[in-house]
């Protein structure tokens, strides 16, 4: 047996020989080699996939961008991009972009113009197929072509969050109008915009191929070509950054063993805030959870610490300290009830449970950190007497799931525009009661109407110091009622080979981002 | 034999018909929709509204199915949900990945499975050569081929950098030589294109191939010891032949009705396991296709990689019942 596998290997060794050896040609290029998933589309309006948002940074910029201060990437801020100044009417509801001059789209489709602006943002205000962010651009009544480099763009009320909307990043990507309808349906995979690479080609389930934009308005990259794998297995991608396969690992998920492995081979973890966070929203329509009581010995059976210790380890990730993670505008510090199992017994007992409960057909997902996080809850839970009968289902069921209402509590996690406003709105308005009846696929799985009034005044409100008020007693009142815990924040992790790929930003939290990406891929570099 | 070749044909199309049906419904059964699939967390009452519209999954059930039949009768198996292209081009483009890695491990398998069983079942007695090779089976069954193949990738390709570690190399380029004619005219880019395929190949088809190795050793084994038990074997040895002539010239013939049968069997075994070859060596392929296809539910593709499946399987079986004829002339097919 050994003879004929020996055989067969130096066979298609001989024969491996003559194929043409790559290096010569990577020598003259730079080639930045990335293990990541395939993104779905190239259409930077159309997917919410982490590695579409990640790939269209590549490709496409925005009016505005993510601010740099003091040598690091804020969410918190915007900076011109493609627009180079504004104004905002008195009213405060007429936003005047001037837009840079000179701005080129890739494969000559021409100048960047008011026009272009006025598309991408129309398209997905009218729905146009496949198109997903419209309803975070809702709040715009008209858009007005001025003059080739000035875009007026009026708004149905003050949004105290407009400049964050318009960064490069979702609905604020701005694509070529005669690309797009010249394309139709195929510009998906045929996409133009104004960033620092443009799309060369696609081999599915093999790799995308953008090259340097040699005429991108803030210079060309110093990177010739970036090689985008679809390579589904963490394991196969550690084993590539060894080698020297591969320069950056966009991961499923980074464990302690993850990045243990990461560093012994000596290349490094790029940490980007605000990344995601792991809550438990808490049901208050679903008896027992009903009795704040329930909710409070919840709280105290679960050991937050235990479980980011045992899934993110040392720097992996922080404990989350508020319902709005550090890093969104109106962040406050909240208080979690502490893990004390005894108390959470007396509480059971109190509310007419001295022997706990069972909470049967509770659905988790397979995938990410959910049947891990709730595997430690489910042990802690156990320990005050909940039992927690679980039922272990694809990914995309689970999504199906807790919109039936089907779990008295909810395991999620996410990112969102960086601010108080949109990230309660998803999770505590109660316009967004998910509710089969009536076909509600909304996030509030706690069923909370507590802080709608807040919301409402919150959105209307121009005076930032009191917006944070808002939003600070928001958080008092979520704080009060229990109906959520945060576990932990997870920042979005790339490891990277220091040896081949340097960032001017420092790996720990050097930058915040949305899109799961580094905010300025035009400024990575080869360094051998 | 024709007339019988394509009665099968004609059965089979019912068959796939039923396949069809099944894998419609199947996914649509599946919890979950392609919708919140695509949207995750984000997913808003109006946006999955506006999807479901886009990709037509608001209609009634039995519409979406009679038009999926209709098209699939037109060879329009129509457009990814996910990426958008079209079923039929894509499966074209992945088609011939899964081939190549199926032919190479069948051939793996063969030339080691094969030998193993036949000498485990003629040395049967010879506890120092059966164990071994028995362990050899045992092992090969009981190690799955991402583990191995992860081993291998470790070894091969990491520490012994003699082996790529994702790919599925220069396909597109053999293809196109061999449509176009151009292999005559550039013999040698035609042959790096090729070598550039095997070298790509190997290790997959390795893994892939040792582990169906085992369960073909056990198959040839048994196929070989019913053989060896005949009479005409114990004729051939009382008329004084060597061991060596009974066993190539009667054993081995007589051997190859129940090894074909096992070779059909094997193009089954080996399509499920690309599934997992083909994801844990990065290369392109049906089988990783249609992971990502299910897990997305992207129903169309789904749908398209499973028809191409069946259709696969049942050309091999009918290949096979007329090899029947071939090697063994008393059968005969009308």
């Amino acid at each position: 047996m050994q003879t004929i596998v020996v055989l067969t290997m130096l066979a298609a060794l001989g024969l491996a020989a003559l194929g043409d050896p790559p290096a010569a040609e990577a020598q003259r290029k730079k080639v930045l080699n990335i293990a990541a998933k395939e993104p779905d589309t190239l259409d930077p309006h159309a997917s919410i996939l982490g590695q579409t948002q990640a790939i269209v940074r590549f490709v496409y910029r925005g009016l505005t961008r993510f601010a740099i201060r003091d040598g690091k990437v804020t969410t918190a801020e915007v900076d011109p991009d493609l627009a180079e100044s504004w104004t905002l009417s008195p009213d405060g509801t007429l936003w005047t972009f001037k837009l840079r001059k000179g701005v080129q789209f890739h494969k000559g489709f021409g100048e960047l113009t008011a026009e272009d602006v006025k598309f991408s943002f129309e398209r997905q205000m009218k729905r146009a197929p496949g198109t997903r962010f419209g309803v975070n651009l809702g709040v715009i009544k008209s858009i007005e072509v001025i003059d080739p480099h000035t875009v007026q763009i009026a708004l149905k009320a003050y949004d105290p969050i407009f400049l964050l909307r318009m960064v490069g990043y979702q609905q604020g990507y701005i694509i070529s109008r005669k690309a797009a309808e010249k394309l139709g349906d195929q510009f998906k995979w045929n996409p133009v915009g104004t960033g620092p690479f443009y799309f060369d080609r696609h081999a599915p389930r093999e790799k995308v191929v953008l090259k340097a934009f040699d005429r991108y308005h803030a210079g060309r990259p110093q990177i010739d070509e970036v090689h985008w794998f679809d390579v589904p297995e963490d394991a196969t991608k550690l084993i590539g950054l060894e080698k020297g396969t591969f320069d950056l690992l966009y991961p499923e998920a980074v464990t302690a063993d993850f990045a243990d492995q990461v560093k012994k081979m000596g290349a490094v973890i790029d940490r980007r805030g605000p990344g995601g966070q792991e809550r438990f929203y808490i049901n208050i329509t679903k008896k027992p959870f009903d009795d704040i009581r329930v909710r409070k010995a919840f709280m105290h059976a679960i050991d937050r610490k235990a479980i980011k210790e045992t899934m993110y380890p040392g720097d992996l990730a922080r404990l989350a300290i508020s319902v709005v993670p550090p890093g969104y505008f109106g962040h406050v510090p909240m208080e979690f009830p502490e893990y004390d199992p005894d108390l959470a017994r007396k509480l059971l007992a109190e509310a007419g449970y001295p022997n706990g409960f069972t909470v049967k057909n509770y659905f988790i997902s397979k995938s990410f950190f959910y049947p891990k996080v709730l595997t430690l809850a489910q042990e802690h839970l156990r320990k005050v007497g909940i039992t927690v009968e679980v039922q272990v289902v694809e990914h995309a069921t689970y999504h199906e799931n807790i919109r039936k209402n089907l779990n008295p509590f909810v395991l999620y996690g996410g990112t969102r525009i960086t601010d108080a406003d949109p990230w309660l709105s998803l999770f505590f308005d109660g316009k967004e009661i998910p509710d089969p009846a009536t076909g509600n696929k909304g996030t509030n799985f706690a069923h909370y109407r507590g802080i709608d009034d807040l919301l409402q005044a919150g959105r209307v409100e121009r005076d930032q110091k009191k917006r944070a008020a808002i939003y600070a007693e928001a958080q008092k009142r979520l704080q009060r009622d229990l109906v959520c815990l945060p576990l932990v924040d997870v920042p979005g992790q790339w490891a990277r080979n220091p040896r081949r790929v340097s960032t001017p930003f420092p790996p720990d939290y050097g930058e915040f981002s949305l899109h799961y990406s580094y905010n300025y891929p035009e400024l990575l570099k080869i360094v051998n | 034999m024709l007339p019988y070749a394509l009665r099968r044909l004609l059965i089979a199309v019912p068959m796939l018909l039923g396949a069809m049906s099944i894998v419609f419904f199947a996914m649509r059964i599946l919890p979950g929709d392609p919708c919140l699939a695509m949207m995750g967390d984000q997913a808003t009452t109006e946006a999955l509204a506006d999807c479901a519209r886009n990709l037509g999954l608001h209609r009634p059930l039995a519409i979406q199915y009679v038009d999926y039949l209709w098209r699939s009768v037109q060879l329009d198996f129509g457009h990814s949900l996910r990426q958008g292209y079209p079923v039929s081009a894509y499966i074209a483009r992945m088609f011939p990945h899964t081939f190549v890695l199926v032919v190479a491990s069948a051939l793996v398998a063969a030339l080691v499975g094969v030998p193993i069983g036949i000498v485990s079942a003629l040395k049967r007695r010879n506890p120092l050569v059966d164990y071994p090779l028995r362990v050899f089976a045992l092992l090969g069954l009981s190690m799955p081929v991402f583990w191995l193949g992860i081993l291998l990738l470790i070894v091969f390709s990491l520490h012994l950098d003699v082996f790529p570690l994702i790919g599925g190399g220069d396909l597109d380029t053999v293809i196109a030589m061999l449509g176009s004619g151009e292999v005559f005219t550039y013999p040698g880019d035609f042959l790096a294109a090729v070598g550039d395929v095997l070298y790509h190949l190997a290790l997959p088809a390795l893994a892939l191939g040792l582990t169906l190795a085992a369960t073909v050793s056990r198959l040839a084994r048994s196929a070989m010891l019913e053989v060896i038990s005949q009479d005409f074997i114990r004729t051939a040895r009382a008329k004084g032949q060597g061991e060596r002539a009974v066993v190539y010239k009667h054993a081995l013939r007589n051997m190859l009705v129940p090894l074909l049968t096992i070779i059909g069997i094997f193009v089954a075994i080996a399509l499920t396991g690309t599934v997992l070859t083909e994801t844990v060596f990065t290369r392109p392929g049906l089988g990783k296709m249609l992971v990502d296809a299910i897990g997305a539910r992207d129903y169309p593709l789904a749908q398209g990689a499973i028809t191409v499946f069946t259709m696969i399987i049942i050309v091999v079986n009918l290949v096979v019942d007329l090899l029947y004829a071939v090697v063994d002339p008393r059968i005969t097919y009308r």
